[in-house]
């Protein structure tokens, strides 16, 4: 491949910009298109969301990882430009991440479904983006729908976020149209880079993803000075030096260079190992001129729910921490530490950034590393307080201290801005009221929706509120959410006892008032899920010591007669292998077998209860 | 022993549990099908002696008395056999006492009746074309000619309170051989839809225990077999001891030289090739240890060690020791002085010692 030698492109003519819009406004497809159009990826190698690389990306049609392409642009004006379009991840639980990809750019394209309007998501971003000081460029997205609205998606935009819509760029990134246009509102509309070209270099590490055959590979933006093969650099927040082997750009493959200059966005590579030494938001220098300080806006990253993850076969322990490792190099937001269960045995806690983001790295695990994986009930972090005064956060409900030794228990919580046609609104009013949410206010953003602002326990949120809120409002509903701090509540330990012992890995916490509901409808369903064995299997539901249900698993005796001639033979054993199969993914406590989906019977309660 | 199943693929009706192969019929059996299975018989390669030839289906009673003859003529040119069982599978409203004799007259010694129940709500469920009074009839016919016949049975399809009642009247018949299987819901079949209303498993022990009770006087010698002594099914013990077999006909299945083997499944495609496959899979030897042992399990008598060590060349204990220990200990295997058998909580447990066997 052609390095590109080329030492000053003008800095006059660099763009860096990203998309952003509430989730299926069809950013992943304006990106393709931009892509093709500039020939940055001719027709024939495109696949859908190019720009999404992993699997499970494509098939859950969401962007998880952040990647930055390089498209050279031959404007109307007949220069050449260097556009980066920076992907951003779409879904609430990588608001960081957003913000970080941001701060990369100097102007934004706005994108927003001609059908849907503006959604809550789209309302945060831009929020973000204005807060950023980016140019925004409104692109009504979709103008080719039957029901697309544009003259009110474009009052939308001016009434509901406050932006001049005159000059939106009308598209549909589906068919091609107005893509140009969009390409032109770029390079005319938003802002070159202004970093200072003679200063100490100061590089914004926006992303990072470890390539398993050249280490960690960290995207970044030049915002000031030069980096280049052979520099000696530092990472300003974590304070570790490194030297660099390779830059250079995306197009969208890994394209090296000898420098990325002032502006510019692409990527280095400096033999890291591991994602850890890498933070996004954090700053990259010159450890011989370093600059004074580092770039605003650094945020450490906090996982917010919680579960254990456990294998299904004990004996596949090392092979989970080494997958653990593995994937950690890939995503450095989630955390694990080891853990055990008197129930599930060994096996690690993990903290997520969401519940998305929990299936995520279940998912890879299970696939990529074809591990059969025990996945408890997730969770909040609460903060204890004894009646000695101490305080303490604890991670899962069998940490919990009983009664008579707790002072308080403190949960998180979170204020959502929930956007909805105003003949949802008595709807999601139930809902937030059901999950225990606080109601701060509702503004009319027009004549059609109005934002409803709860602050809710984020335990409420985290499981399956989203979901909720969909079903609620026929998936006219939007959410978004940021955590405000603990506040004190009225939280109780439910236990789940099998034949009279108490399982740890099925223990919650919940609040005193939904309690009792909550163990009826657990033992129900568990009783629902545990198959019958040998034996008869007991579960009861206990608060504190009072049992509240007990449910009863008869013992197993008799399995179907039927018949077993000729071709029957191979596929009886075949039906037994594949039996036996599901028998081991389930877990063996005590000498009760519970399957893997029990772990997370409380999830399905959830959905049930209402 | 080796065995021979021949399948007829038609029926008059289509009963809805039912997931063998089979297509509707206004009439017999069809000249093409019948040339078609000729020409497999005369072609097949494998053993040269047989013990018993069984004709399954679809319904074998729609087969003309002259077409069967052939079939037989056509087996007897292809193997040598001495004194076979030859047993056809009936529908109880085809028989008449003229079918009855001419399958007779054609060598046919064993008649199996699919009555499946003797109320008539229950024959509706099931969507039989025939009543109770029609298979009391056909029972009668049929004992009046055979020296041996089975009378097929279903338990648990609804009301199931119908039950008793058809044990007694099964008991009255006196058939020398019964056989009584559960009613499954096959992926498939009309009856998936109806899963839900399949009887849980404490009313399944139930209804099996009921056949037990009132064929106490009967080897229970099969999980869902009992005979008089002397009325075993002997080809069906072909399967239950895991010997080898031919099928011939459409979808049938056969076990040759550890290859187990399926005929192409659509008609057109067995007549256009008769004999050719669809399936074939090959088995290793421990895939083959593993079905005899399963099999055998479903057997009062259970597995002979003698029989295992000169089959396999290897003692049961050398193979199979640690995984039987752990089924004794269960209670569902017990171990006599030449056999290990299933206890009577084995027999209703049986899904449960697969599952030990598989991957042991």
């Amino acid at each position: 491949m052609e390095v590109r030698t080329e030492m000053n492109f003008p800095q006059s003519r660099i763009r860096n910009f990203c998309i952003i819009a509430h989730i299926d406004h069809g950013k992943s497809t304006l990106a393709d298109r931009l892509l093709q159009i500039t020939n940055t990826i001719e027709a024939r190698n495109m696949q859908e969301q190019t720009l999404d690389t992993m699997d499970i990306e494509r098939e859950r049609g969401i962007t998880i990882k952040s990647v930055a392409v390089r498209i050279q642009y031959t404007a109307k004006d007949g220069h050449e430009y260097r556009l980066h379009l920076i992907d951003t991840p779409g879904h609430v639980d990588f608001a960081y991440e957003v913000s970080r990809a941001m701060a990369a750019c100097e102007g934004a394209l706005l994108l927003v479904d001609a059908a849907q309007g503006v959604q809550a998501q789209t309302l945060a971003n831009a929020y973000k983006a204005i807060d950023q000081d980016l140019e925004i460029v409104p692109v009504i997205n979709k103008v080719d729908l039957p029901n697309a609205d544009i003259e009110g998606t474009q009052l939308q935009i001016e009434e509901v976020i406050g932006l001049n819509s005159e000059h939106a760029v009308l598209a549909s990134a589906k068919s091609g149209l107005g893509t140009i246009d969009v390409l032109e509102a770029v390079v005319h509309r938003m802002p070159p880079p202004h970093g200072l070209v003679d200063a100490p270099l100061r590089a914004l590490i926006f992303d990072a993803k470890y390539d398993s055959y050249r280490g960690v590979v960290v995207y970044l933006r030049v915002v000031d000075g030069h980096l280049r093969v052979g520099q000696k650099i530092k990472m300003m927040v974590m304070n570790v030096k490194y030297e660099v082997t390779e830059v250079g750009c995306f197009t969208p493959s890994m394209v090296p260079c000898k420098t990325l200059n002032t502006g510019e966005v692409g990527y280095m590579i400096c033999n890291i190992k591991t994602l850890k030494d890498t933070k996004v938001g954090d700053t990259v220098t010159d450890v011989n001129h370093p600059a004074m300080l580092p770039l605003p806006g650094y945020k450490e990253v906090k996982p917010v729910v919680f579960c254990g993850m456990y294998p299904a076969a004990n004996s596949d322990y090392n092979d989970l921490r080494d997958a653990l490792e593995k994937l950690q190099l890939n995503d450095a937001s989630f955390e694990f530490i080891a853990d055990s269960s008197d129930a599930l045995g060994l096996g690690f806690r993990l903290g997520f950034l969401g519940l998305l983001h929990l299936e995520i790295i279940q998912e890879r695990l299970e696939r990529e590393h074809n591990l059969t994986l025990v996945t408890t009930m997730p969770n909040v972090a609460y903060r204890i307080t004894y009646t000695d005064g101490r305080e303490e956060i604890i991670q899962k409900a069998s940490q919990m201290p009983p009664r008579s030794e707790l002072a308080s228990c403190e949960e998180p919580y979170i204020e959502a801005d929930i956007m909805v046609p105003n003949e949802y609104l008595s709807a999601v009013i139930d809902l937030c009221k059901k999950k225990r949410g606080i109601h701060v206010r509702v503004d009319y953003v027009d004549n059609t929706r109005c934002m409803a602002v709860y602050q809710m326990p984020l335990a409420e949120i985290v499981i399956d509120f989203y979901d909720k809120l969909k079903t609620y409002t026929r998936g006219y509903g939007s959410l978004e959410y940021r955590l405000i701090g603990y506040r004190p509540g009225d939280l109780v330990k439910l236990d789940i006892l099998l034949n009279g012992d108490a399982v740890d890995a099925l223990s919650t916490i919940v609040h005193r008032n939904n309690a009792e509901t909550v163990g009826r409808a657990l033992a129900a369903k568990l009783k629902s899920l545990i198959p019958r064995q040998q034996f008869e299997v007991a579960i009861q539901a206990a608060i504190g010591n009072k049992v509240v249900v007990r449910e009863t698993v008869k013992a197993l005796r008799k399995n179907v007669t039927a018949k077993c001639y000729g071709g029957d033979i191979t596929r009886k054993r075949k039906l037994l292998e594949k039996q036996k199969a599901g028998k081991k993914r389930m877990k063996q406590v005590g000498s009760v077998e519970v399957p893997q989906e029990a772990f997370m019977a409380m999830l399905r309660v959830n959905a049930e209860t209402e | 022993m080796f065995g021979i199943y021949v399948h007829i693929p038609y029926c008059r009706t289509l009963c809805p549990y039912c997931d063998f192969v089979k297509e509707r019929t206004g009439a017999s059996a069809p000249a093409p099908f019948v040339d078609a299975l000729l020409k497999e018989i005369d072609a097949f390669e494998g053993p040269d002696e047989a013990g018993s030839i069984f004709f399954g289906g679809g319904t074998p009673s729609l087969l003309e008395a002259g077409d069967l003859s052939r079939i037989l003529d056509a087996l007897a040119r292809r193997f040598r056999m001495a004194g076979p069982e030859i047993t056809t599978e009936c529908n109880p409203d085809d028989i008449t006492p003229d079918l009855v004799r001419a399958f007779q007259d054609c060598g046919v010694n064993r008649i199996s009746l699919g009555v499946q129940s003797l109320d008539d709500r229950v024959l509706r469920y099931l969507g039989r074309r025939h009543d109770a009074a029609s298979a009391l009839r056909a029972c009668d016919q049929v004992a009046a000619v055979f020296d041996t016949w089975n009378l097929d049975l279903i338990f648990g399809a609804p009301p199931i309170d119908a039950w008793p009642e058809t044990l007694r009247g099964v008991r009255a018949l006196d058939p020398p051989h019964v056989a009584a299987y559960g009613l499954t819901y096959e992926a498939g079949t009309p009856f998936e839809r109806k899963k839900s209303e399949a009887v849980d498993d404490d009313t399944a022990l139930r209804l099996y225990q009921d056949v037990e009770a009132a064929l106490a006087e009967y080897a229970h010698y099969e999980i869902s077999n009992f005979a008089k002594p002397g009325h075993e099914a002997k080809h069906n013990l072909v399967y239950w001891h895991n010997e080898g077999y031919a099928g011939f006909g459409t979808g049938a299945y056969s076990f040759v030289d550890g290859i187990r083997a399926r005929n192409h499944v659509k008609t057109e495609d067995y007549l256009r090739a008769p004999g050719a496959k669809c399936e074939s899979l090959a088995l290793t030897v421990e895939e083959i240890k593993v079905e005899t042992l399963i099999q055998h399990f479903r057997l009062r008598e259970g597995l002979p060690r003698a029989g295992y060590a000169a089959r396999f060349g290897v003692s049961l204990e050398a193979d199979f020791g640690p995984v039987l220990a752990a089924l004794q200990a269960r209670g569902w295997l017990e171990s006599t002085e030449t056999n290990v058998r299933p206890t009577a909580e084995g027999f209703y447990l049986n899904n449960e010692i697969g599952l030990a066997l598989v991957d042991a």
